[in-house]
């Protein structure tokens, strides 16, 4: 994936986050199981004719175990719309009672429907976060497709602005988020939550409209997600008014990241304007010139 | 007096309790499978209860020989999977001795459990654990076990007589849904399943433990000669009846594969329907989500 080209984002994207593309072999089967919970079929692109949604038998290995699984969809509703229902009636719990089986129990009794379904949650609480995460995914796409002010300030105001964006969706649970950044660090839960926060700051870099190429587009994402992680965990601690403190430190550390570096674009973009400035400067010199 | 000692000794039975029958599809209803033999349903319960009291002597200790031991894990996994709360309405089918409804009671009412379930504690919900079976001498037995263990006190626990083709539970009462080694047992595996189907709530999940099928190449050959050859022969020589274990090992064959049952538990109206091996398919836990 040397150029972020808009078919290869909607493919990371949609392998990772709520809308799902789901081809049984592929590569990120883990995270596509995981995300089961928050799937939304019908946003479902075009499937290759071999691959049928509603009874497809996946397999994986599962702690030397064998395990093996059929989805049967009976009625309307799919129990993955119900289990995303009941994550996130637990999500208004969470501020109280943290990230917890506690929290997905209430929610369960909220949505109406029996607590024995988050028994079929494969990893209980993580499944809360998860579902967490990709919601807030979710919301910063809306939120970019929506937003157009952001081709006028320069690359590092964009990538800033949107990363307080999604930081910000964290605001009210910042009580109990050291919790769910443990959960998101356990072994089983690492993959998943690392190709999740993969996903989003691809998303960010590429709403920032940052061309980038080869080597350059990890090192930004790779830049751009550690200082995501920073200012996430600075966050934890900060006790400013509206976060004050913490989008400050975000913006300094993108500037001293984004700024200072000098891309072979930025330099090049920017030879093009001086030269197009002389030449233009040059070309109306020598008209007149010649006019006289 | 020595049988009571030995149904105290804490296990209970993997063997049939319910008139068995695994039926091809294509057989008409009348006649029935036992074990590797056809014959008239009438009959069949005559047998199998025959084949209870025979072994009922000492099928505690032949669980515990021909399992290794292993049946208290397996027990212990389905019950984890089930995922029990505080405040919930659970029934175990095929329950006689108790071992899968006190190990729901202990998970409840569990130091780790009532911690993290604090913020419950203003729902003040009355957990019910249901216990059913066919067999009232069984049901006996749980009770004495459940006072042994301490849950004499306890009101949670109901033992209730009943059929697993036709509970004498409402629509949509149960939040649980367990049955450990039965279903292997029960004449008509469908009919069981839609009655489960109907007493669950919505959400409420049916979870079921029982011997199933190998498959893995060399472990599959280890297995079948464990079945055929060893389990007879220690029926033989530890409760003096090689027949009705030569019966047990036959059921299990007889009873569907993994895959053809999860299509049954999908048929009788389950979604989400699972299963996991345990011990390479010597064991499987079915389980399925009612919405």
């Amino acid at each position: 994936m040397l150029k972020s080209s808009p078919a290869a984002r909607r493919l990371l994207a949609g392998l990772v986050s709520s809308r799902r593309i789901g081809s049984p072999f592929s590569l990120l089967q883990l995270s596509t199981a995981a995300f089961d919970a928050a799937s939304n079929p019908s946003t479902r692109q075009d499937q290759p004719p071999a691959h049928q949604a509603p009874e497809t038998s996946n397999s994986r290995e599962h702690d030397g175990e064998d395990h093996r699984r059929s989805t049967g969809k009976r009625g309307g509703v799919g129990y993955e719309e119900e289990q995303a229902r009941v994550l996130r009636a637990a999500l208004s719990h969470v501020p109280r009672l943290g990230w917890s089986v506690t929290a997905m129990i209430l929610g369960a009794k909220d949505a109406g429907i029996s607590p024995s379904i988050v028994g079929s949650f494969p990893r209980k609480e993580a499944a809360l976060v998860e579902f967490f995460m990709d919601d807030c995914l979710q919301k910063l796409i809306d939120q970019i497709d929506s937003d157009m002010e952001l081709d006028k300030r320069i690359l590092s105001d964009r990538l800033s602005k949107l990363t307080r964006i999604r930081l910000e969706m964290q605001a009210p649970y910042i009580s109990k988020w050291p919790q769910a950044l443990s959960i998101q660090a356990q072994p089983a839960n690492l993959p998943t939550s690392f190709k999740q926060r993969a996903v989003m700051i691809d998303e960010i870099c590429h709403a920032a409209r940052d061309q980038g190429s080869d080597v350059d587009w990890y090192v930004k994402r790779t830049v751009l997600g550690g200082i995501y992680s920073t200012s996430e965990v600075y966050m934890l601690t900060d006790h400013s008014p509206g976060f004050r403190d913490t989008w400050n430190f975000l913006e300094h550390r993108i500037k001293d990241a984004f700024d200072l570096q000098k891309t072979i674009q930025e330099a090049t973009y920017l030879a093009e304007a001086v030269g197009a400035g002389l030449g233009n400067s040059m070309q109306g010199f020598m008209k007149r010139m010649f006019q006289k | 007096m020595m049988m009571m000692a030995l149904l105290r000794s804490g296990t209970s039975t993997i063997l049939p309790r319910y008139p068995p029958s695994i039926l091809p599809r294509f057989l008409h209803s009348h006649a029935t499978s036992f074990g590797f033999k056809q014959v008239q349903e009438d009959e069949k319960s005559k047998l199998v209860g025959n084949v209870f009291s025979t072994v009922a002597s000492s099928y505690d200790l032949m669980n515990d020989l021909m399992s290794t031991g292993l049946h208290r894990l397996w027990k212990d996994r389905l019950v984890s999977m089930l995922h029990p709360f505080a405040g919930m309405k659970h029934l175990d089918v095929a329950g006689g001795t108790g071992d899968a409804a006190f190990r729901v009671l202990e998970s409840i009412n569990s130091v780790s459990n009532k911690a993290l379930q604090e913020g419950l504690a203003d729902t003040k919900q009355e957990t019910k654990i249901f216990v059913c079976d066919i067999n009232p001498n069984m049901l006996n037995v749980g009770k004495m076990r459940a006072i042994e263990r301490g849950f004499g006190e306890d009101r949670s626990l109901h033992w209730v007589e009943g059929d697993a083709e036709a509970l004498s539970f409402a629509d949509g009462s149960m939040d649980g849904y367990t049955i450990a080694f039965g279903i292997r047992n029960v004449t008509h595996i469908e009919k069981a399943l839609s009655e489960a189907y109907r007493v669950l709530k919505r959400g409420g999940r049916f979870l079921c433990l029982e011997l199933s099928h190998v498959e893995l190449p060399v472990f599959k050959q280890i297995y079948d000669y464990y079945s055929f050859s060893i389990i007879p022969a220690m029926g033989e020589l530890v409760a003096g009846d090689r027949a009705s274990y030569q019966y047990l090992v036959e059921s299990i064959h007889r009873f569907p594969n993994q895959e053809t049952f999860a299509q049954m538990i999908l048929d009788a109206g389950f979604e989400k329907v699972e299963y996991d091996n345990l011990v390479g398919g010597v064991v499987a836990i079915h389980s399925g989500l009612k919405l």
